[in-house]
């Protein structure tokens, strides 16, 4: 059956394998740079701003790090869902509702400093969990899918911190605390926020270290414990988990609700270490600020692999504060999400091609039959 | 035999007398060492309705498929009324007024009746003309139906109404329905082959009836063709012969009976006699009952109809009948795949529950499924893991899997049942089918179970493989495990079984002893015939 297959070297099909995602990279920068020169830019100032931006600048790897962070962590709760295989895309409204529990339990509980950082990122998670629970309850009970579900709640969540957000009872500053703004939570005190060590003259949250733990931690537990054996199980074959006793019900629900976790997680990481880039320690409108949507794609491009993720979260977390440098070169800064989107269809294209040539090749061998 | 002979002989005897519609001869099909059509001649003539009757394999479809340009033979030749063709496209095949209603069904359930009748046709569409058209061939055959209702609201039996019309709208010469009454009622049955008349009477079309079942081979055909193990054995008319001598036909190959091969000295008759005994000995405290269960499937389909059965320890019992009568079912259901309408599954007297993940399987029911890639093993993980789905206890310590233990563990096991594998951490699917099997056989005798399902357990396996499986069920049964051996191989059956029973519609159709096996009675059972 595999022979048409078996007759080539692992080594040879390692190779393949590097030369498609050379050229798919390739491919997408060449078109990034085409873009550029078609909008009457130049790619070379272009690429400077983004280095500039992202690592080169002063204090910028700070940045990097302060968004990789949160986006690692995304990305982490999308592998154990995808493991399950579970279709999570809500992460941009997990972690918004997380950060809200955040917020919202940090003020009302308001314990000491350091104490309640960890209680204020146990209330993120919790957060995220229940608002992606919502989609496991509605998957399990009554069998809608996750993929609309998860979606949908995005914007149901977004619309729900933003009521949150205009009653002092619930979310708002009290009105000698907000000056003239009017949507937005009070500011987390000193005592309450995520130590943000220097290094070198750049400044970052240890969201990071936090974030690269966790990726270790569940590499790990995918790999080698049973429950990540079960969750595998059932990812890859749910009427094998059934028959073994790993109930989809609930193996999947944890799952999602894991996943949901990962990103309430982020999202109160983001509040807490956040410097100005992510609301300056205060819940606003659009907090996520796309780093649930980013997360989803660092997942997607890592193929479900949590340490794989790492890097990849990095290379994002560049091409995003890298594109608040672009502007100045008299490009729209936005280009960068094009380069993101062709960077993450570029690394979708090797499998895909993979996959049409091995059916071409076993084509071939059974026409040969006949 | 030639080709040409056929032509010249065709072409003579169109002068006298007309040729046949169809003549089929030498027909031969392989796929890889399965021989499915061997040498087949066959000669369908005008006006009539011709029965093809064989078991699940008998290679009635293979013969069906390649006369209508789906599969193309290895050996033999086609003619269609005396004129040699070469049908190698489903394209000449309609081309030559050839046309086959399926099994399944190929509709399109949101459109209309008459849009999927006129469905894949090319050139301009005319609505009124193919809405008039519809209304013709319905009032023609009595194939009364609404060309404007909508497909998906209608049921399998007006469904099939519509593959029927659009076969004849093209108005074909040769009409072929393979197993057309698999997903009909009683009711619909007889409406269709009613109709089936009027496309013979009417037209003098040939039409070719392929099923598995007696009853409906015997009223609704004029000559019968039996196939088995891709040969026509038998050709009976309809008239003269009855559901008997058809069964016997159908099924009556050389059984190597146990008793038989004991009369040769084959067995150790002692041995045998003993665990008959033990085995009838032991009937009389059931470890597995199966009570009345009753379970539908979606569109209210009956998937098993009041089914009861006993399973006693060191008991085989094999569960006969044709593919398709609920046989998957009763495995899904001891697999926890399949919650009950009505009815119990009990284990040591306790009730287990159906439908809820693992309960089969903690209560001591181990399954090899009938489709392993289905619900046996995971085809991404390795060899290792997919030993120990079910069980990780062995090979993990606080929660967290010993690679050492596992390796250890899953060479031990290679090395007892001989799995081919480059290693315990080969990923399954470069496995093959028989080796695949095995880790499934080992890891659910690793469960140490007290009642194993083996469904279709040496489907697509080699001679040595089945022998193989075969021993390894016997040596179950002798350690006290009650053994539930359901396939549709008769001889595999008889082979192993202590007790028969006969599965038809869901429900248990008949029970027989070994000793007391009545070939003729059973294929009647299976059937459908009452008996």
């Amino acid at each position: 059956m595999t022979a048409p297959f078996a007759t080539q070297t692992s080594q040879a099909r390692a190779g393949e394998w590097f030369v498609l995602y050379g050229l798919s990279v390739l491919g997408a920068l060449l078109l990034s740079a085409l873009l550029v020169e078609a909008t009457d830019g130049d790619w070379r100032p272009v690429v400077n701003a983004l280095l500039d931006g992202s690592v080169r600048g002063k204090g910028r790897w700070g940045e990097t790090l302060g968004a990789a962070g949160p986006l690692l962590i995304v990305a982490l709760g999308t592998v154990i869902s995808g493991r399950a295989g579970l279709v999570n895309i809500g992460q941009e409204g997990q972690l918004f509702v997380g950060a809200a529990f955040a917020t919202y339990l940090g003020f009302v509980i308001g314990g000491p400093g350091p104490l309640n950082v960890v209680l204020i990122l146990f209330f993120g998670a919790t957060g995220g969990a229940l608002w992606a629970g919502i989609a496991a309850l509605l998957r399990y009970w009554r069998g809608v899918p996750e993929v609309l579900s998860t979606l949908l709640l995005v914007t149901v969540g977004a619309q729900l911190v933003a009521y949150g957000l205009r009653y002092d009872w619930l979310l708002l500053a009290p009105e000698g605390d907000r000056g003239n703004r009017n949507q937005v939570s009070e500011q987390l005190a000193d005592d309450n926020r995520l130590p943000r060590p220097d290094l070198f003259g750049n400044e970052f949250p240890i969201t990071v270290y936090i974030a690269i733990s966790l990726a270790v931690v569940v590499s790990i537990v995918m790999a080698r414990s049973v429950w990540g054996f079960r969750i595998r199980m059932l990812g890859r074959n749910p009427r094998v988990a059934q028959v073994s006793g790993v109930s989809g019900t609930h193996y999947g629900a944890t799952a999602l609700m894991l996943s949901g976790g990962f990103a309430g997680l982020a999202g109160a990481c983001m509040l807490t270490g956040g410097a100005f880039a992510f609301g300056n320690y205060q819940l606003v409108p659009g907090f996520s600020a796309n780093i649930g949507w980013t997360g989803l794609l660092v997942a997607l491009v890592a193929r479900e692999k949590a340490l794989i993720a790492i890097p990849i979260a990095f290379v994002f977390a560049g091409l995003r504060t890298g594109s608040s440098f672009v502007g100045s070169t008299g490009v729209e800064g936005r280009v960068t999400d094009v380069i993101q989107g062709l960077l993450v269809l570029a690394l979708l294209v090797p499998p895909a091609v993979m996959f049409f040539r091995d059916r071409h090749r076993a084509r071939v061998a059974a026409m040969g039959r006949v | 035999m030639t080709g040409e002979e056929f032509v010249s002989a065709g072409a003579g005897e169109a002068l006298a007398s007309p040729a046949p519609a169809v003549r089929l001869s030498g027909i031969t099909k392989r796929f890889g060492s399965v021989v499915a059509c061997d040498e087949v001649d066959l000669a369908l003539e005008r006006g009539r309705i011709h029965g093809i009757l064989g078991e699940n394999g008998a290679g009635k479809s293979t013969l069906m498929k390649i006369l209508i340009g789906l599969v193309l033979p290895d050996a033999g030749s086609i003619s269609i009324d005396g004129v040699h063709q070469q049908i190698h496209d489903p394209l000449v095949a309609a081309d030559l007024g050839i046309g086959m209603v399926h099994q399944h069904f190929s509709l399109v359930e949101p459109l209309t009746v008459w849009e999927n009748v006129t469905l894949g046709e090319v050139g301009r569409l005319d609505p009124e003309s193919v809405r008039n058209r519809v209304g013709e061939i319905a009032e023609q055959y009595g194939l009364v139906i609404d060309p404007d209702a909508r497909v998906g609201d209608l049921t399998a039996g007006l469904r099939q109404r519509v593959e029927i019309i659009k076969c004849l709208r093209r108005d074909p010469s040769i009409v072929i329905f393979d197993e057309p009454t698999s997903v009909l009622t009683p009711e619909e049955s007889v409406q269709l082959f009613d109709s089936l008349r009027n496309v013979v009477a009417a037209e003098g079309r040939t039409v070719v009836l392929v099923s598995h079942k007696l009853d409906e081979v015997l009223h609704a055909t004029d000559d019968i063709a039996i196939m088995r193990q891709g040969s026509v054995v038998d050709r009976q008319s309809a008239a003269e012969t009855d559901a008997p001598s058809l069964a016997r036909a159908m099924v009556g190959r050389e059984v190597s009976l146990r008793s038989e091969r004991a009369a040769l000295g084959l067995l150790d008759d002692e041995l045998a006699a003993a665990r008959m005994n033990q085995a009838t000995m032991n009937r009389a405290d059931p470890i597995l009952r199966v009570r009345n269960v009753s379970a539908s499937g979606a569109g209210g389909v009956t998937l098993l109809n009041d089914l009861s059965l006993d399973l006693a320890p060191g008991e085989i019992v094999g569960i006969a009948g044709v593919e398709g009568n609920g046989q998957r079912h009763l495995s899904d259901l001891l697999s926890s795949l399949l919650p009950l309408a009505e009815g119990s599954v009990e284990m040591n007297g306790q009730t287990i529950p159906t439908g809820r993940s693992g309960a089969m399987a903690r209560a001591g029911i181990a399954v090899i499924p009938e489709d392993r890639h289905d619900s046996g093993i995971v085809l991404e993980m390795t060899v290792a893991e997919n030993l120990v789905l079910f069980d990780q206890s062995r090979v993990a310590r606080h929660r967290m899997l010993d690679r050492g233990e596992l390796d250890n563990f899953a060479r031990e096991v290679i090395k007892k049942f001989s799995i081919a594998c480059t290693g315990p951490d080969a990923p399954m699917w470069a496995l093959s089918g028989g080796n695949q099997q095995r880790v499934v056989l080992a890891r659910e005798l690793a469960k140490r179970p007290q009642v194993l399902v083996a469904a279709q357990p040496t489907r697509g396996l080699d001679v040595g493989a089945i022998e193989y499986m075969g021993e390894r069920l016997e040596e179950a049964a002798g350690d006290g495990v009650g053994v539930l051996l359901i396939s549709s191989e008769l001889e595999e059956i008889l082979d192993l079984s202590h007790r028969i029973l006969v599965m038809h519609s869901g429900r248990v159709a008949g029970e027989m002893g070994r000793a007391d096996v009545d070939i003729e009675r059973l294929g009647l059972l299976m059937g459908g015939a009452v008996a």
